[in-house]
């Protein structure tokens, strides 16, 4: 095993600093642009701005797009079935509290 | 490196027809699901499962696979044999990249390469994007901090070998970042394809467990132990907090559980968080005479029944 050392980062917290593209939060979930899309119409995910090309997503887009790309690719549900699970995990997480 | 027996993985026999095989993996993967399981080291399990469905609802692949692992068994040490992969076409796009990253050193081993292989030399991109999870320390979030992270992450060698490769990064930690939340340290994924930029290594951040303090976003909780009589008569106590100790004025009259807030002392940000200080009741041992004497003196002074409201009490 090799070890590597490099000058100090400096980094950035997502969710409060940064916006994305439909490009840019694709390239970093991995996910198809039309998935994302289809997550838009369907209320999972909502970024400023009218067109996918105007489209200036949040942080919290990040976290969301990463869980339900999983819900989608592993378990092969659609844009309704990923929105209602999202709602149903939220209202767990409130119910925690 | 071990075997990993992709069959056992997901509970079905080596003569599985596709059918049973997604039957089985769909299953595991509910029972399993990161965001869902309450099963421990879920997540370890859910990658694995993907890991071992990935290879096997591909003809192509499980074949190659059952041609290496004939002789192989779970967990055994496990080398693959030189060019074993000859003779295989792996058609298509090989791997859809939404693994990259997720897959063991054994996966990496057999398909890693041709996985990478399949990119084109003559395009430019932005390099792939990493992730990775580190963890804190919670006053990090308060002050601000600059800490080493270690990284592991297979590479390959001249020979296509698979070699872990540890990468320490001496990373900038900003103040405000809260549990849950994403750093992203600009150029520091995968180099750029041509003369595109490196992508990004984005790292998701947990806080070490703490015997003090739990964190729900911004907010932070701790338990705060008091007397009886603190709790009875109201006290001003000493209390540390994660950005240093405070002189806390507990009300007359405070029941366990009660909840004090100080504004503004949880996770510092544009909108810091609140610190919530949850009354704990201790009761001091009832082990010397006096002490028994002193609650023996209680029960005569106060005529309180805390089960008044409850049914078949009288």
């Amino acid at each position: 095993m090799s070890t590597s050392n490099l000058q100090i980062i400096e980094s950035c917290i997502v969710e409060d600093d940064v916006q994305m593209s439909i490009t840019e939060l694709c390239h970093t979930t991995n996910a198809d642009s039309e998935l994302v899309i289809a997550w838009v119409y369907e209320g999972i995910l909502t970024p400023q701005g009218n067109t996918p090309e105007d489209w200036r997503f949040s942080g919290d887009a990040l976290q969301r797009a990463k869980k339900a790309l999983v819900l989608a690719r592993d378990l092969e549900i659609n844009a309704p079935g990923v929105a209602m699970v999202l709602d149903l995990l939220d209202e767990i997480s409130k119910l925690k509290r | 490196m071990k075997f990993k027996d992709y069959y056992e993985v997901l509970g079905v026999s080596k003569s599985a027809t596709e059918d049973e095989i997604k039957v089985a993996y769909r299953k595991l993967a509910r029972k399993y699901h990161p965001d869902v399981s309450k099963e421990p080291e879920a997540e370890d399990r859910f990658k694995e499962i993907g890991e071992a469905y990935a290879v096997l609802k591909d003809p192509e692949k499980r074949a190659a696979y059952d041609q290496v692992g004939s002789q192989a068994r779970h967990g055994q040490d496990f080398t693959p044999p030189p060019n074993w992969d000859a003779g295989f076409e792996f058609s298509g796009s090989g791997f859809d990249g939404n693994y990259a990253g997720d897959q063991s050193e054994f996966f990496e081993a057999l398909f890693g390469r041709h996985a990478r292989s399949r990119q084109h030399q003559n395009i430019n991109a932005k390099g792939q994007d990493h992730h990775a999870k580190v963890m804190i320390d919670l006053s990090d979030a308060y002050t601000g901090a600059k800490r080493s992270i270690a990284l592991q992450m297979p590479s390959h060698d001249a020979q296509g070998r698979v070699t872990m490769q540890e990468r320490v990064l001496d990373v900038t930690i900003p103040i405000g970042i809260h549990a849950g939340q994403h750093l992203r340290l600009s150029g520091q994924g995968a180099p750029g394809i041509g003369s595109g930029p490196a992508g990004d290594l984005y790292l998701e951040v947990s806080f070490k467990p703490n015997p003090l303090f739990r964190t729900e976003g911004r907010d932070v909780y701790m338990d705060l132990p008091v007397t009886p009589w603190e709790a009875a008569l109201g006290a001003t106590v000493s209390v540390p907090t994660p950005s240093g100790s405070v002189e806390l004025k507990i009300p007359p009259g405070s029941n366990a559980n009660r909840k004090l807030r100080l504004k503004g002392r949880g996770i510092p940000g544009t909108t810091p968080g609140d610190l919530y200080v949850v009354i704990n009741i201790a009761i001091p041992p009832a082990e010397s005479e006096s002490a028994i004497e002193a609650y023996k003196a209680m029960a005569k002074a106060f005529d309180f029944n805390p089960r008044a409201n409850m049914k078949g009490t009288s």
